[in-house]
């Protein structure tokens, strides 16, 4: 028996797709949009909008002179080949071999597959109706060459079965798009009045040759099964689970321990094969009982270093309830996040931000919990409390480096305290001040510096800074709130230099 | 001790200053201050503004600028003098000539070369560096400065409140000391008032491409950069009291002012002697010219009148050098025609500066207000559009690049870019901001009424919107750019940069000055506008025709005057490609206004037009016209105004008359109230001027009825102002054009083609009209055409048209004249045209245009032979052409239909058949009936119409009403649609290229509507016309609507394009 494919279509696949997040897309006209030289075009539309005369390639603003209330969702550029991946992947359940064929289809190599599902057209409706309640509409074409599965399903008025005898004979019905060439041998074709395939088949190779290229005797000779066709099926995504099972059902905490060593370094050998790490792991045991129980850790960076995931497990091992016994056990890492391998260095050390070990502390020091961890960064802001911000993420790189064109205090009091100050107007830097009861003169003194408000996050009067040193030689930073013009201006006490 | 600022950035350093040049000179006033400076970054462009305004309020502007160097500290310039100015100008100059567009390039060199009688303050660094210490360079660079400066050299100091003022300031108080450069107080001022900092932080971010929430640093700290007080500037320096001093030093020295620059007019013009004998002279040589000897006494009459008038206000040279441009383009054969108010003269029609004989009308010469504004007369030049080029490259090469100038458009933020660029700096989305544009929404109070807001979707108390909008409204008006002026001229006697500097256009082989019309205007210099017509180049391509076919010698004055034969075609509304008088709104408006005269041409132009239709004046014109109203006059007074028009005010110069006569406005107030018509809406100064007419008139004893109605309709010229100095010239292109089309419709519809696009309408209708009229019109040939569309030998009353490749989708000029080049003896097969050269490309081009008739093959069987590849090798030459025919009989023959449809495809029209015509079978059966039966019918009939849609228009004017014009193949039926119905058929309405309607016949005179009750996409009868070979396919039922769907999905995707019924051109829409 010769090969079978099956073509299916997605008329919609990129609306029906955006439909899924959004039930209430369903029922009316939506499109997506995207930009192309300054205006806003159709890239796709759904079904309603396709019957109410809006097309792909339409400016958006021409539709909606049409569509009043028609939605528009910006696209995604290479959605497409990434819905179609997933389907494809999807598709295994009923063929091994099954390929994205971009931009709108899947072409499934079906050989002996159907006998399975009894017979074609059941296999078809399978697909089909499967297809559908996934939310997709879809028409399928069934052939012997991919060539002619893929234009009976464009071509056809509905999902149609190409039987092998009847191959030459469709495919003569057929316009001359169903070859899948070039749009200007296409539109040659036409305008030489060759609407259907029937109409050039047979004349001579030579002639038709040098009038559309080669191209065009290739695809007949794919189409009518003469040259065979490549296929590219898509691969499945790699796992990263372990399982263990047990000849004894274990119950000691020694035995799930060895259990968990096992599976890590199973595990962790295969991440760092394909360089990759983990972000969270999950433990889990099945039990004689029935019962799952399972345990999950989480990290900072991406690691495939067996001993620290086994440092992170080993203070949740004790929660595992053993039972009776557990006959099973699975460790999976869910959060994979690519980690390359570094090159080593040997004469250096690496340090700082960069040791790996320090990684490793913070995520023991997070799983211990009620432990906040967290560092300073500078950030591009003139007002004092948003000139810094944590961070919590040690690999975060700040955008900007501390400021050292102007002095800042090394402690800044959050929130500024309010002091009595005597000072000369309009604005000359204080002359004494009152901080937690004790009187501060001031022997040298340097400002004002201004800060204004950022008037996009609040309203409010600015700050007239000034750094002051006491007679102790203890220095501060103290702001006055408000112009000196004003009655109401306020003193703060904002920080101290180190 | 006063305190003059010196360091002013306005917004005309684009994207940096936050206030306008009149604001900041108005904050100066209410301060107090007695003279300002401006110094934008290396522009003069704002100080004209800043100068009128100043002058206005009394103060004294200070031009400068700032100069950026390319290396170096920044340097404030001040010209003392007359020549200090021309140099600083010619420096400016200097760099933006060797940059690109917007940029201007400097060096320390150029400075030095042109200091001489200029004041200069450098600008230091704005921090300390880490030791406390001015950066050594600055320190470098500043007796660098001394050395070449001098005593003119000056160093700023600022209080900027960043920190270390004090330490900054007593180093350069120090530095100042030890290299003898005295200190000047700034306060390097961006904007006027405090509360604008916030849309200076916007325009930052504009510039930097940044939001207000990540723009960080690159904002400023405080708002402290404003206009401030004097007693707050001594304040502030009450340390440095010589640096405050050292200002009013500045202020006293640089006592140059704007209004010394003197314009002189180019002396080439005049010759050696008087520029007013020049023009005497050359006036009553042309009268001679036109008139004989015996100049009526009329004609004499006007001419000294307009003589003396134009010696009085010394006009001559301007005269002269319009009459230049004139003399030269006569001279080339370049077709061209003055307007506006002096172009009407009798002078100007003896200097041929105008053709339009000025005794058909009669127009006051003293253009009242330019009388009274002591400004120079008012003449636009039309030339050809295709020719333009060369008469302002005779400019240029006459009077050289630095004598000769475009002036610059000051290209403003308007409400849309405004809101885009605000929402974008202040981190709306994308969604909303579109959202905020597209409303359309004209700026106004409206913006901030919550309920306007919350309709379209957005939340009104939203603070970031709400501040989105007050920095929108700040921001609307602000200059974005300098463009180039659509071609008005300055040309100078001396060096022009000596009073402007020039910068480079964006178009390569122009150069334009910094300064609008505006403040050309204000210093009193000549403009002359060099504008192109797309009209022109037509007659004189006509006239071009008619020569070589009919042997005729026309001119646009000596074209046969008041003919009545072009009167009643005008009337029959039969003006297909006219001028000005072609488009829809005209031809229903010409059958009911019937014109008869000249005259009647001018009012025909102005009347259909957005002012007098908003301000409802075309109907109760008509009505007095046709003697069923009374003609009544609101004033003696009036009456001599609005006599010419029946007592109904059609043009922009009788609006501005009855404010002058019946409501008192004087001379300059008419005229600014002319120019806030132009931007009215947009400002909000019209209530003003609103109160000011009405109580004007009630004064003068108007009722107050017609004072709201005259201001109403002062309100509609106000977009649309219509002056009647220019419909009289636009008449006369009217009257010529209707001359050339009723005598000559073949050279008419030739030369219209030859000088596409232009006009309402598409080659097909030029085409089909000039059948109707009795040409015949030969398709395009290889052998036969050239890229012009020509005339060949006479048939009947006219010659034969015969098509060009320039009609040809796709098809370049410089292909069809290698066709014309080796066609010899002509061509024989597809392989001589081949073999000379001609690209595959081309001969597909050709073959769909059906244009291999004469070799005796049709367009499939040429794209049969055309589409092989692969060229035969020498060796086998003896049989190509036997191979070349293989299997060419296996083609299917295409039907006449296919035909049209291709030839529709390839040229937009087809001489076979109208494509309607092919289903008129069907339609007749459904009852449709054709156009030119419709006139047979009754008002108030019933009946249903098919066509191809031409246009589509919604016009502002017309409440949401939709007109189309459909054509069929017996002529055109114009449809109504009213809004409610609109909305019910929109996708009938804008999806079919064949339109079915039903309605109710409405026929007024010759005026015939449908005033349509549904519409019908019939598009599909059209896609019957291609024998598909796969009609099963189209109308086989469908099981499923998504079905059929899906399959037109692939269809249009991937047959060509005639499926989609785009082969006709596209319907013009809504424009």
């Amino acid at each position: 028996m010769g090969a079978r494919y099956i073509s299916v279509w997605f008329p919609h696949l990129r609306t029906d797709w955006f439909a899924l997040g959004d039930p209430t897309f369903h029922n009316r006209p939506f499109v997506l949009r995207t930009t192309d030289h300054g205006r806003m075009v159709i890239s796709a539309t759904n079904i309603h909008a396709e019957r109410k005369g809006i097309h792909k390639g339409l400016v958006l603003a021409d539709a909606r002179a049409i569509v009043t209330d028609l939605e528009a969702i910006d696209d995604i550029p290479d959605i497409s080949v990434r819905i179609l991946t997933e389907l494809a992947q999807w598709c295994v359940r009923f063929t091994p071999v099954a390929a994205v064929d971009p931009d709108d289809g899947l072409l499934l190599e079906v050989s002996g597959c159907a006998h399975l599902w009894g017979g074609e057209q059941c296999y078809m409706h399978a697909i089909e109706s499967r297809l559908n309640a996934r939310g997709y509409g879809v028409r399928l074409g069934m052939a012997d060459t991919p060539i002619v599965a893929w234009a009976v399903a464009r071509f056809e008025t509905e999902t149609l079965r190409v039987e092998t005898h009847q191959l030459r004979n469709i495919l003569m019905t057929l316009p001359p798009e169903a070859l899948r060439i070039e749009t200007d041998a296409i539109q040659r074709l036409h305008k030489l009045g060759l609407h259907r395939i029937a109409q050039f088949i047979n004349m001579p190779r030579n002639v038709l040759r040098r009038r559309f290229g080669r191209t065009l005797l290739d695809q007949l000779d794919k189409a009518l099964g003469d040259q065979v066709d490549v296929i590219v099926p898509v691969v499945l995504p790699s796992q990263y689970i372990e399982r263990l099972p047990c000849l004894e059902p274990v119950a000691t905490r020694a035995g799930i321990e060895f259990a968990l060593e096992e599976l890590l370094v199973a595990l962790c050998g295969k991440l760092q094969r394909e360089q990759k790490g983990l972000r969270q792991a999950v433990f889990k045991g099945y039990r004689v009982d029935g019962v799952t129980i399972e345990t999950k850790i989480g990290t900072h960076r991406p690691t495939h270093h067996v001993a620290h995931v086994r440092k992170l497990f080993e203070n949740k091992i004790s929660q595992l309830e053993p039972g009776l016994g557990i006959e099973l056990f699975e460790l999976e890492a869910k959060d994979i996040e690519d980690n390359p391998v570094e090159q080593e260095r040997i004469w250096e050390k690496s340090s700082g931000l960069d040791d790996e070990r320090l990684n490793e502390l913070v995520d023991r020091l997070l799983d211990r919990g009620g432990i906040e961890v967290s560092r300073f960064v500078a950030a591009e802001h003139y007002w004092p409390e948003r000139s810094f911000k944590k961070s919590v993420d040690v690999s975060e790189s700040p955008a900007i480096s501390w400021r050292t064109d102007v002095l800042r205090p090394s402690h800044l009091l959050s929130p500024p305290e309010l002091i009595d100050v005597t000072a000369p107007i309009p604005d000359y830097p204080p002359m004494l001040f009152v901080y937690e009861g004790k009187i501060h003169r001031v022997v040298k003194a340097d400002g004002p510096e201004r800060i204004e408000q950022e008037w996009w996050l609040q309203q409010g009067q600015h700050r007239d800074y000034y750094i002051l040193e006491d007679e102790n030689g203890v220095r501060y930073w103290i702001f006055r709130l408000g112009h000196y013009h004003d009655s109401n201006y306020k003193w703060f006490i904002h920080g101290f230099f180190a | 001790m006063r305190y003059t600022e010196l360091q002013v950035t306005s917004n005309f350093s684009f994207l940096r200053g936050g206030s306008h040049p009149e604001e900041l000179v108005k904050q100066a006033v209410a301060l107090g201050y007695s003279s300002i400076a401006i110094t934008d970054r290396n522009t003069f462009a704002g100080i004209v503004r800043a100068h009128v305004e100043a002058r206005k309020s009394g103060i004294r502007l200070i031009p400068g600028c700032r100069l950026d160097l390319m290396k170096g500290p920044a340097l404030l310039a001040y010209p003392r003098s007359k020549e200090a100015y021309a140099s600083l100008s010619a420096l400016l100059t200097r760099g933006n000539m060797r940059a690109e567009k917007g940029k201007c390039h400097l060096h320390f060199e150029d400075v030095v070369e042109f200091r001489k009688g200029s004041q200069f303050i450098v600008i230091p660094p704005s921090s300390l560096n880490d030791l406390y210490e001015l950066d050594p360079l600055f320190v470098a660079d500043l007796r660098r400065y001394k050395a070449a400066f001098g005593d003119s050299l000056y160093l700023a100091v600022s209080r900027m409140y960043i920190g270390n003022d004090a330490k900054l300031l007593h180093r350069l108080h120090k530095l100042s000391q030890l290299e003898k450069v005295p200190v000047v107080a700034t306060n390097d001022v961006h904007y006027h008032h405090p509360l604008r900092r916030e849309l200076q932080d916007v325009v930052t971010c504009v510039r930097e491409k940044c939001t207000i929430q990540n723009a960080g640093f690159k904002l400023c700290q405080n708002a402290e950069r404003y206009l401030k007080p004097h007693e707050e500037m001594v304040r502030l320096f009450q340390q440095y009291p010589n640096a405050i001093e050292m200002t009013s030093v500045i202020a006293e020295s640089c006592q140059f002012s704007l209004s010394e620059l003197k314009y002189q007019y180019p002396s080439e013009v005049t010759g050696k002697g008087d520029p007013q004998d020049e023009l005497t002279r050359l006036v009553w040589k042309g009268a001679h010219r036109i008139f004989g000897n015996d100049v009526p006494e009329k004609v004499t009459t006007a001419i000294h009148h307009e003589l003396t008038f134009i010696g009085e206000m010394s006009y001559a040279e301007y005269f002269l050098t319009v009459y230049d441009l004139v003399r030269f383009a006569r001279d080339r054969n370049i077709l061209c025609q003055g307007r506006g108010s002096a172009a009407n003269s009798t002078v100007c029609y003896c200097l041929g500066i105008t053709s339009v004989d000025p005794s058909k009308f009669e127009l006051l010469f003293e253009r009242f207000l330019s009388a009274a504004r002591n400004e120079p007369p008012d003449i636009d030049v039309d030339f050809e559009h295709e020719r333009r080029e060369e008469v302002i490259q005779y400019i240029y090469k006459k009077y050289g690049r630095h004598r000769a100038a475009i002036v610059a458009t000051v290209t403003q933020q308007h409400h849309k870019g405004a809101i885009r660029d605000v929402g974008k700096a202040m981190g709306l989305s994308v969604d909303t901001i579109n959202r905020l544009s597209s409303s359309m929404w004209e700026f106004s109070d409206e913006w901030f009424d919550s309920e306007t807001i919350a309709k379209h979707g957005l939340n009104p108390n939203d603070q970031t919107l709400r501040k989105v909008l007050e920095l929108t409204a700040q921001f609307i008006g602000f200059p974005r750019q300098l463009g180039q002026h659509t071609g008005g001229f300055v040309i100078t006697e001396g060096q022009l940069s000596d009073l402007c500097p020039i910068i480079n256009a964006r178009m390569e082989d122009r150069t334009n000055i910094e300064w609008n019309k505006d403040d050309i205007e204000a210093l009193g210099f000549l403009k002359i506008d060099v504008l192109g017509l797309g009209m022109l180049t037509c007659i004189r391509k006509a006239f071009t025709l008619a020569k070589d076919h009919y042997g005729l010698n026309l001119t646009l004055a000596n074209i046969p005057q008041d003919d009545q034969a072009v009167y009643d075609m005008v009337s029959h509304a039969d003006t297909i490609g006219v001028f000005q008088i072609e488009s829809r709104a005209q031809q229903s408006m010409l059958p009911r206004l019937r014109p008869k005269c000249f005259y009647d041409l001018v009012i025909e132009v102005a009347i259909v037009r957005p002012g007098p239709i908003q301000g409802d004046m075309v109907h109760p014109y008509l009505r007095r016209r046709n003697g069923e109203e009374p003609v009544e006059y609101p004033s003696p007074e009036l009456e001599l105004i609005l006599k010419r028009t029946l007592g109904v005010p059609l043009f922009q110069e009788q609006a501005m008359k009855i404010a002058i006569v019946g409501a008192g406005f004087t001379g300059a107030e008419a005229d600014e109230l002319r120019r806030s018509m132009a931007t009215f809406k947009a400002k909000g100064m019209v209530s003003s001027f609103e109160e000011k007419l009405i109580n004007g008139m009630l004064k003068n004893g108007y009722t107050e009825e017609y004072a709201r109605k005259v201001f109403r309709q002062l309100e509609g010229f106000g977009s649309y102002g219509f002056p009647e100095s220019h419909a009289v010239s636009f008449a006369l292109l009217v009257y010529v054009s209707s001359w050339l089309k009723c005598y000559y419709p073949d050279v008419f519809a030739c030369a219209l083609l030859n000088s596409l696009p232009m006009g309402f309408y598409q080659p097909a209708q030029i085409v089909i009209d000039a059948q109707k009229h009795g040409v015949e019109v030969l398709p395009a040939d290889v052998n036969l055409s050239n890229w012009d569309n020509a005339l060949e030998e006479k048939k009947g009353k006219f010659c034969m048209l015969r098509l060009g490749f320039r009609q040809i989708k796709g098809m370049s000029e410089a292909d069809a004249q290698l066709i014309e080049s080796c066609r010899g003896q002509g061509f024989t097969t597809i392989q001589n045209l081949r073999a000379n050269g001609i690209s595959d490309a081309t001969l597909e081009l050709l073959a769909d245009a059906d244009a291999f008739r004469s070799i005796g093959l049709d367009r499939r069987q040429a794209l049969w032979q055309v589409s092989v590849k692969e060229k035969p090798t020498p060796v086998f030459r003896a049989g190509e052409n036997n191979s070349n025919d293989e299997h060419i009989h296996a083609l299917p023959k295409m039907s006449l239909s296919e035909h049209v449809l291709h030839d529709y495809a390839s040229t937009s029209l087809s001489l076979k058949a109208h494509p309607v015509s092919f289903v008129r079978g069907q339609l007749q059966s459904l009852g449709v009936v054709r156009s030119k039966d419709l006139s047979q019918m009754k008002d108030g009939d019933r009946v249903k119409v098919a066509g191809l849609v031409l246009v589509r228009q919604r016009p502002g004017t017309a409440s949401g009403i939709c007109f189309i014009t459909i054509e069929d193949e017996a002529g055109c039926t114009n449809l109504v649609v009213f809004e409610k119905l609109f909305n019910q058929f929109r996708p009938e309405i804008l999806q079919s290229s064949l339109l079915m309607v039903e309605g109710k016949l409405q026929i007024e005179g010759e005026v015939i509507h449908v005033i349509v009750s549904r519409c019908f996409n019939y598009s599909g009868l059209l896609r019957q016309m291609t024998r598909d070979g796969r009609e099963d396919l189209n109308t086989a039922p469908l099981s499923r609507a998504e079905e059929r769907s899906a399959t037109s999905d692939v269809r249009s995707q991937s047959k060509p394009e005639f499926i989609q019924g785009k082969i006709f051109p596209e319907g013009r829409n809504f424009k």
